[in-house]
């Protein structure tokens, strides 16, 4: 019996004393590969994909920049709910040097200190503000500072399908509301149910909250002005397309949004992106589609800018790479090459004329240059953007009326955003 | 004993103190991590809901254990959700979706369980595909029923083949609350929030909910069915009791103490509803699929109030579940003792 529990003794030992022994081992293994890659510095780039195509084009750029820079780049996509893996990891800490930021959500992050400005770097290698278009950019400073480079942008435009226009007896496409709704009219009368889709979302409807002269936030930024005769008006129009049974939803339609009903073939004309081009090439290549700008309001011709930053991580520990490889990313040589492969725009105007060669078709989207208005709404604007869709769902519900509607989402926006006055 | 004659001279065998250090050695890992990963992440819960906290806090994390004075809120975050419209509408929501289907898959679970304990043919395959969706992915089902339940999908189609008029109802999509739309068919226009019902868009999420727990809670009737003896049964059977008889007066009461367990874990998933509306919803249409959980993610990780206010949200998630678990148990104790 002493026998057995010295043997038992033994092997407990051996157990317990076992793995922190291979953990050392581990550890040792780690220093070594650190001690190695200090010569050259890897830059960790993430973002989000919206495709495998996409996410195989963007590979390909990142390989050229990783050329041009002599900087390895470690790319790692985040498949799904890019928000929160981005604001997790900036709270642990370990979020990747450069990364994408989207215009709505980025003043909750610039105005935290959470991102390098970028203004000394800047003008240390000679890239003005002035390269970009000026609403582009300004999506992305803050408090004076200059916290990302716009990767590219994209707007808001009619898609139309032509051969269902000319068969209903519509010439030209709808270029005013009051064309619009005589052209939906034609449609549903041609074929017997809606063919206009619209979403009960704001990023959608605010086009048409602008086109109609009305406006989210004062100019001088000191107070909400959401709720207006201008903004009744412009609600009454977008829904009323609904109401009266000219335009339909793309849940009534059985589809997931706008494009996805396009493509299936229900419905006619959708108000959307860019971003039209490579999905109908991969899911609907039949269609005979054209583009043509918003149909202009009451206050004329307005759309949503939509666009994205590179930057990076304020405690980065490899700026400078980080740096040079935002430069290319956003410069005219890697956002030439990024553009040319058609998801969205160029954000410097210098590269307009050549990717409007490229994209003749597209020029409704690149036009709209002249008037977007950024997908941005301060601090808090993306906390009000979801209070903002759940009104516009209980008014398509039939739940509250247009003016109830635009009551509640200003008072969301009072709660919501942080006006700060001019 | 050889072991018992090797005493050290202070009264304690070193072996055996040994093995006790070795066992203490063995079971720390998992204490740390049940520490670290579950009693501490609670407490720090609780600790984040006393203060304002963002994830993309200045400084950081640690700024709050730093410089707790700058960020502590006292119970602001707590006065704030109970004066929030949307706090309530969550709280609504999943009181309807628990009242739905905790009691929806406790007797569909029971009868189940009552079934395919009987000595019919083919029992294995039942019981294994009534347990299977318990087992799938949450996820992978949540993305089929999507589907199923678009306007083209294949639950309107069979409406339709039925003759069922069109226009195809929209069941994701349908924010009305259906003793609401009930009670306007015999003409009652106006009713209290509190009494709507749940939308016609929850309500298509509470009945994927029972079809998929369904299984597990038949799997623990089926359990519980082996406890009650068989010969109750035969005497019953002699006495010339009904199969229905045998059922509400021998079965039921005997399987009180699984039903009460059923009912519990019931309580607590309803009320933790997350994956199914993360999926399928997000929350609308209207904030009609917003629980209390989903609020939880929604002020926390979607530029909300922040990670202080939605801690605090959980916590009083937790408070809630806490006493109903009491009430629950405090029924089941006077039913046993009477």
């Amino acid at each position: 019996m002493n026998d057995e529990l010295l043997a038992r003794r033994i092997s407990t030992r051996a157990r317990v004393l076992a793995p922190p022994a291979g953990l050392a081992l581990a550890l040792a293994g780690q220093g070594v590969r650190r001690a190695g890659a200090q010569d050259q510095p890897t830059v960790r780039l993430t973002g989000w994909t919206s495709s495998d195509a996409e996410n195989k084009l963007f590979a390909q750029i990142v390989q050229d920049a990783q050329t041009a820079t002599n900087v390895k780049i470690d790319y790692q996509p985040i498949p799904s709910d890019y928000p929160t893996k981005l604001q997790t990891d900036i709270a642990a800490g370990s979020v990747a040097d450069v990364f994408y930021l989207d215009s709505m959500p980025a003043p909750d992050f610039m105005s935290n200190d959470t991102l390098l400005a970028l203004d000394s770097y800047m003008s240390e290698a000679g890239v003005k503000a002035e390269d970009f278009y000026p609403g582009l950019i300004a999506a992305f400073q803050y408090g004076g500072k200059t916290y990302g480079l716009p990767k590219d942008w994209s707007s808001l435009a009619m898609v139309y399908d032509k051969t269902a226009l000319t068969d209903a007896g519509i010439a030209n496409a709808p270029a005013n509301w009051d064309e619009l709704k005589a052209a939906g009219q034609a449609l549903r009368d041609k074929t017997g149910e809606p063919r206009i889709n619209i979403p009960p979302d704001f990023a959608r409807y605010l086009a048409f909250h602008y086109a109609g002269g009305a406006s989210v936030i004062s100019e001088d930024g000191s107070q909400i002005t959401l709720d207006s005769p201008e903004a009744e008006a412009a609600l009454t129009f977008y829904y009323g397309l609904y109401k009266d049974g000219i335009a339909t939803t793309p849940a009534d339609a059985g589809a997931g949004w706008p494009g996805d009903a396009f493509a299936k073939d229900f419905a006619d004309i959708v108000f959307e992106g860019n971003w039209m081009f490579p999905f109908l090439e991969d899911n609907a290549p039949d269609i005979q589609f054209g583009v043509a700008e918003m149909p202009a309001g009451p206050a004329g011709k307005a759309t949503l800018a939509f666009t994205v930053s590179f930057s990076i991580y304020a405690n980065t520990k490899v700026s400078d790479a980080a740096w040079n490889v935002t430069n290319y990313l956003t410069g005219p040589e890697g956002m030439e090459k990024w553009t040319s492969l058609g998801l969205a725009m160029p954000a410097r105007p210098a590269l307009a004329d050549a990717w409007l060669a490229k994209f003749p078709e597209r020029e409704a989207f690149l036009k709209t240059g002249e008037y977007a208005k950024p997908w941005q709404l301060g601090v808090g604007g993306q906390a009000f953007f979801n209070d903002a869709n759940a009104e516009l769902q209980n008014l398509f519900a039939g739940g509250q009326d247009v003016k109830t509607t635009l009551q509640n989402m200003a008072k969301a926006a009072q709660n919501r955003i942080q006006l700060q006055p001019k | 004993m050889a072991a018992v004659a090797a005493r050290s001279p202070r009264g304690r065998n070193p072996i055996v103190a040994e093995d006790r250090r070795a066992g203490w050695v063995f079971v720390l890992p998992a204490m740390v991590i049940f520490g670290v990963f579950i009693f501490g992440a609670v407490l720090f819960a609780f600790y984040i809901s006393l203060h304002d906290y963002k994830l993309l806090q200045k400084g950081g994390v640690w700024q709050i254990f730093v410089h707790p004075g700058r960020t502590w809120i006292g119970i602001d975050n707590y006065r704030d959700i109970f004066n929030s419209g949307d706090f309530w509408i969550a709280f609504r929501n999943t009181s309807w979706y628990a009242l739905g289907v905790v009691p929806a898959q406790t007797i569909t679970g029971l009868v189940l369980a009552v079934l395919a304990n009987r000595k019919i043919r083919g029992k294995t395959f039942f019981r294994t595909a009534f347990y299977f969706p318990s087992i799938s992915s949450s996820v992978v089902i949540s993305v089929i029923f999507l589907w199923m339940y678009s306007a083209r999908g294949p639950i309107n189609y069979a409406l339709i083949q039925l003759g069922f008029p069109t226009p195809r109802p929209v069941w994701l999509a349908n924010p009305r609350g259906v003793i609401a739309m009930a009670l306007e068919k015999v003409g009652i226009d106006s009713v209290s929030v509190w009494l709507e019902g749940p939308s016609v868009a929850l309500l298509s999420i509470m009945m994927l909910n029972v079809w998929t727990t369904t299984g597990t809670m038949m799997v623990i009737f089926l359990a519980g069915l082996q406890n009650v003896p068989g010969d109750v049964y035969e005497a019953a059977a002699l006495d010339g009791a009904s199969r229905f008889r045998m059922f509400r007066d021998i079965t039921v009461p005997l399987l009180k103490p699984v039903t009460a367990f059923v009912i519990t874990i019931g309580l607590i998933g309803t009320f933790q509803v997350f994956d199914q509306i993360w999926v399928m919803s997000e929350g609308g249409p209207a904030k009609k699929t917003t629980t209390l959980a989903y609020l939880v993610y929604l002020e926390g990780f979607r530029q909300g109030r922040g990670l202080g206010y939605a801690s605090a949200i959980a916590v009083i998630l937790f408070l809630i579940i806490l006493l109903l678990y009491l009430i629950q148990r405090r029924i089941t104790e006077e039913e046993t003792t009477r």
